[in-house]
C-alpha cells in the first residue's frame, strides 16, 4: 500500500480532526504501532499503522480536518499498485468453478426433446381436462395439437380409463426388452428334467443354481458377454447369476456373485439377503449390474415352459417351471415321476445349437442327482 | 511471448491481444481515445500498444467524446480501420450524434460509395462500485439503431474472437466490454487470429428443460444458476447472445422450441431492454411451443443507484434461480 487513507471510524462519522501525529516523515513504523490520534464528534480515536514501512509524507497538520477516504500518510518506496481502473474496483477471482472454455457456435444439435406444440388455449384446455399433452396424437399442421385432439383424448380417458405412463423399473424393463428383441437372435430349447430321485431336504432354487454352475463349467461360452457391434465374445472368469425377482414395482434382477466357488449355504443366505433388499427397495445399484447368465424361476408362481428373453450382453437365460408329477415311460413301464420343466434361451449369434445343447445336458445331469 | 506454452489471459488482456494482432497484420488499424496511449487505458486494454506501434497509430485524445467519434468516422470513411475507446459507456452520449447520424448510416446515405469500418469500444455495466453514470447498461440504445452491430463478449476467448471479427467487419461495430468480468477469470488463448462469427449466439450449456438467455457479465450468474439447477436434476440450456444486434433468433428459437420454457437475463433496465425484443420474437414465432410464460430477470427501471445499493440493482444468481423455478413449475 502506498497511501493509507482515513478509515471509516464507525457510527457514520465522515470526518475527524488530527489531534497529534506520533510519527514523522522518514521514521519507520511497524504494524499496529500508534500512528495518529484523531478526534471525531464523539471521541478521540487512536489510528494504528496498517503495515510495516517508512513514512514518506504526512497529509495534514495537527488541527486539520480529514474526511473518511482521504489519504493520511504516504509510505516511502512503494509503487502504487495498478488496480486496472480509475474508479471502483475490478474484481479478480481465479479458479472459479464456472467454466465455459468449450461452447457451441450457434445452436446445439440435440433437438430430440422438442416439446409438444399447441396454442396456450389448448394447453389450458388439456390442463382443465387433466390430459397429458405428451400422450396425445396430434392432427394439426406439423404436429400441432388441436382442441379436438384434446377432447378426443378426454373422451377416450372417460370411456376406456386413464393412461399410465411407465416409470422407474417398469420403464427400464420396457426399454431393455425392446432392445433385446431388436438385437438378439433367440432360440429356445425345452425339456423335462426328472428329479424323482431327489432325497428329502433338497432346496429347488439352490439345486438350479448349482446345476447352472456345473453347466457353465462344461460350456463356458454360455456364461459370457457378447457385443454385437464389434462381434466380440467375452467368456467370463466368474459365474455371476442374475435371478429375476418379481415385485409390485416391476422386475428386478439382483446378481448372485461367483456361484461356481461358494458353498450352497452361503449362496442361499446371499440370495435371501438380495431378495429382502429388493423387496424393501434398499438394494444398491451395484448389486443389480453385470450378470453373466440369468435364471427366471417363474415356476414358483405357475407355468411349465416359457421363452425367457436373453438380455444383451448376456447370451443365455434359464427358465424354470413348477415341479409337478407326470405320467411317463421309464424303461418300458408307465410310471408317475416328479419333473421340473426347464426352458433354455440362448443368443444364436455367438452360440451354436450344439454348445447350448451340451450346456443343457450337463445342467440336467447335475439337476437329476439325488442330492 | 513463448511459443510453447499458451498464456492464460483475462478478458481485458484478450482485448489487448486481439488489437495487437490486428495492428501487426493491418497497418490501417489505429487506436484513439482518452488515456489509451501513454497510460495504456484506464482498464489497461491498450497497455503496451503505443510502445509497439507508436503515437501515429495509438493516439491520446482530449477529453472530448464528440471529437473522438467524429474523427473516427472520418478515418473510417477514408480508408483506415480505427478502434475508438470511450473510457466508460456513460460518456458515450456526447458521441451519439456521430455514431447514429453518421457512422450507422454512412453506407446507406452514400448509396454504398462510402462505408464506415470502425469499432467503438466501451467498458460497460455495473458491479465495480463506480459512480452511477459509470455503471449503466445502455446497449439497447444502440441495438435499436439500424446500421450498427452491437457485440458483447462474455469470456476472454470470445472477447478475442469477437473483437477480431469486429475490427475486420466492413461496417461500424459497437463493442461493449462488461468491465465487471474484465479480470474475473482467465482462459488459455492461442493468438492465431481466428475470429468468431458476429451473427450467431453461443450455446454454453446444452440442456432440455429450460433455456436461459443472457449476455455479457450476467453470463456468470446465469451459469451459476444453471449449475444450481443441475444439482436438482434440471438441465438448462445456456445461450450467450453475444451479438445483441442483429439478433440470431434461429439459435434462440431452436432452443426454446426444444425446452418450451425460457428466462431472459440482462443487467440493463427491463423497460424496452433487448430482452423485450427477444421475448417478443419468441412470442411471435414460438408461441405454440411455450409451456410457460417467458420471464425476464433484469435491472430495475430506475437510474443506476450509487454503489452502496448497487448489489440490490444487479440481478443475482438467486434471482435467476427463482425465475427459472417459477417457469419450470408453471402448469
Amino acid at each position: 500500500m502506498k497511501y493509507f487513507k482515513l478509515p471509516d471510524l464507525g457510527e457514520g462519522l465522515q470526518e475527524a480532526e488530527i489531534v497529534e501525529w506520533h510519527v514523522k516523515p522518514g521514521e519507520s513504523i511497524k504494524t499496529d504501532e500508534l500512528m495518529v490520534s484523531v478526534e471525531t464528534a464523539k471521541a478521540i480515536v487512536e489510528v494504528p499503522s496498517p503495515q510495516d514501512g517508512i513514512i514518506h509524507t504526512l497529509f495534514g497538520d495537527e488541527g486539520d480536518i480529514i474526511h473518511v477516504g482521504e489519504p493520511l500518510v504516504e509510505f516511502a518506496g512503494e509503487e502504487q499498485e495498478d488496480t486496472g481502473t480509475v474508479v471502483g474496483k475490478v474484481e479478480t477471482h481465479h479458479g472459479s468453478d464456472i467454466s465455459d472454455d468449450d461452447f457451441i457456435i450457434g445452436a446445439s444439435s440435440g433437438r430430440t426433446h422438442a416439446s409438444k406444440r399447441c396454442t396456450p388455449a389448448v394447453r389450458a384446455l388439456a390442463k382443465r381436462m387433466q390430459i397429458d399433452l405428451n400422450t396425445i396424437q396430434s392432427s394439426g399442421d406439423h404436429g400441432l395439437i388441436t382442441a379436438e385432439d384434446v377432447e378426443h383424448a378426454a373422451q377416450l380417458h372417460d370411456e376406456k380409463g386413464p393412461l399410465i405412463k411407465l416409470r422407474g423399473v417398469r420403464r427400464s424393463m420396457a426399454k431393455n426388452m425392446a432392445r433385446a428383441h431388436a438385437e438378439v437372435v433367440q432360440v429356445a430349447i425345452f425339456d423335462d428334467v426328472d428329479v424323482h430321485e431327489w432325497v428329502e431336504g433338497n432346496d429347488p432354487t439352490m439345486r438350479l443354481v448349482r446345476a447352472i454352475a456345473v453347466a457353465c463349467k462344461a460350456e463356458p461360452f454360455l456364461n459370457a458377454w457378447y457385443d454385437g457391434k464389434t462381434m466380440a465374445l467375452r467368456p467370463l472368469k466368474t459365474i455371476d447369476l442374475g435371478i429375476a425377482v418379481d415385485t409390485p414395482d416391476g422386475l428386478f434382477v439382483p446378481v448372485l456373485r461367483d456361484i461356481g466357488n461358494r458353498p450352497i449355504e452361503n449362496l442361499r443366505e446371499g440370495l435371501d439377503n438380495l431378495r429382502a433388499a429388493v423387496r424393501s427397495r434398499a438394494i444398491p445399484p451395484s448389486e443389480l449390474i453385470n450378470p453373466g447368465i440369468t435364471l427366471s424361476n417363474f415356476g414358483t408362481i405357475v407355468g411349465k415352459y416359457a421363452n425367457p428373453v436373453v438380455v444383451p450382453p448376456t447370451v443365455c437365460i434359464i427358465g424354470s417351471g413348477a415341479i409337478r408329477e407326470v405320467v411317463t415311460a421309464v424303461n418300458g413301464s408307465v410310471q408317475v415321476r416328479r419333473i421340473i420343466p426347464i426352458s433354455l434361451s440362448f443368443d444364436h449369434r455367438p452360440i451354436t445349437g450344439g454348445e447350448a445343447a451340451r450346456f443343457f445336458s450337463a445342467f440336467q445331469d447335475d439337476l437329476k442327482l439325488p442330492k | 511471448m513463448s511459443n510453447n506454452t499458451l498464456p492464460d489471459l483475462t478478458m481485458v488482456e484478450a482485448v489487448n491481444l486481439a488489437m495487437a494482432h490486428e495492428m501487426r497484420k493491418d497497418e490501417n488499424v489505429v487506436i484513439l481515445g482518452e488515456d489509451v496511449g501513454t497510460n495504456g487505458g484506464v482498464f489497461r486494454a491498450t497497455d503496451g500498444l503505443k510502445a509497439e506501434f507508436g503515437l501515429r497509430r495509438v493516439m491520446d485524445t482530449p477529453l472530448a467524446e464528440t471529437l473522438i467519434a467524429g474523427v473516427t468516422v472520418g478515418m473510417a470513411t477514408q480508408g483506415l480501420r480505427p478502434i475508438a475507446e470511450i473510457q466508460f459507456m456513460g460518456f458515450i452520449f456526447a458521441a451519439m450524434e456521430h455514431i447514429i447520424c453518421h457512422a450507422a448510416r454512412m453506407r446507406n446515405r452514400t448509396r454504398g460509395r462510402l462505408s464506415c469500418p470502425m469499432v467503438l469500444r466501451a467498458p460497460y455495466g455495473g458491479g465495480i462500485h463506480a459512480p452511477e453514470h459509470h455503471s449503466e447498461s445502455t446497449e439497447a440504445l444502440f441495438a435499436h439503431t439500424a446500421g450498427l452491430r452491437v457485440v458483447v463478449p462474455s469470456s476472454p476467448k470470445r472477447a478475442y474472437g469477437l473483437l477480431l471479427a469486429a475490427i475486420r467487419d466492413p461496417d461500424p461495430v459497437i463493442f461493449l466490454e462488461p468491465k465487471r468480468i474484465y479480470r474475473i477469470s482467465k482462459q488459455t488463448i492461442e493468438d492465431n487470429g481466428e475470429a468468431l462469427p458476429l451473427d450467431v449466439c453461443f450455446t454454453l450449456r446444452e440442456g432440455e428443460d429450460i433455456t436461459l438467455i443472457s449476455w455479457g457479465a450476467m453470463i456468470l450468474e446465469t451459469l451459476q444458476a444453471a449449475n444450481k439447477l443441475a444439482e436438482s436434476g434440471i438441465s438448462a440450456e445456456v445461450i450467450d447472445v453475444a451479438t445483441i444486434s442483429p439478433l440470431d433468433m434461429d439459435t434462440i428459437l431452436s432452443s426454446v422450441k426444444k425446452t418450451g420454457r425460457c428466462v431472459i437475463i440482462h443487467e440493463a433496465a427491463k423497460n424496452c431492454g433487448v430482452g423485450a425484443e427477444i421475448s417478443a420474437q419468441i412470442a411471435e414465432r414460438a408461441l405454440l411451443s411455450l409451456q410457460a410464460p417467458i420471464k425476464r430477470v433484469c435491472g430495475y427501471d430506475t437510474i443506476m443507484p450509487y454503489f452502496r445499493n448497487e448489489s440490490y440493482y444487479m440481478p443475482s444468481a438467486n434471482d435467476i434461480l427463482l425465475a427459472a423455478t417459477e417457469t419450470l413449475n408453471y402448469e
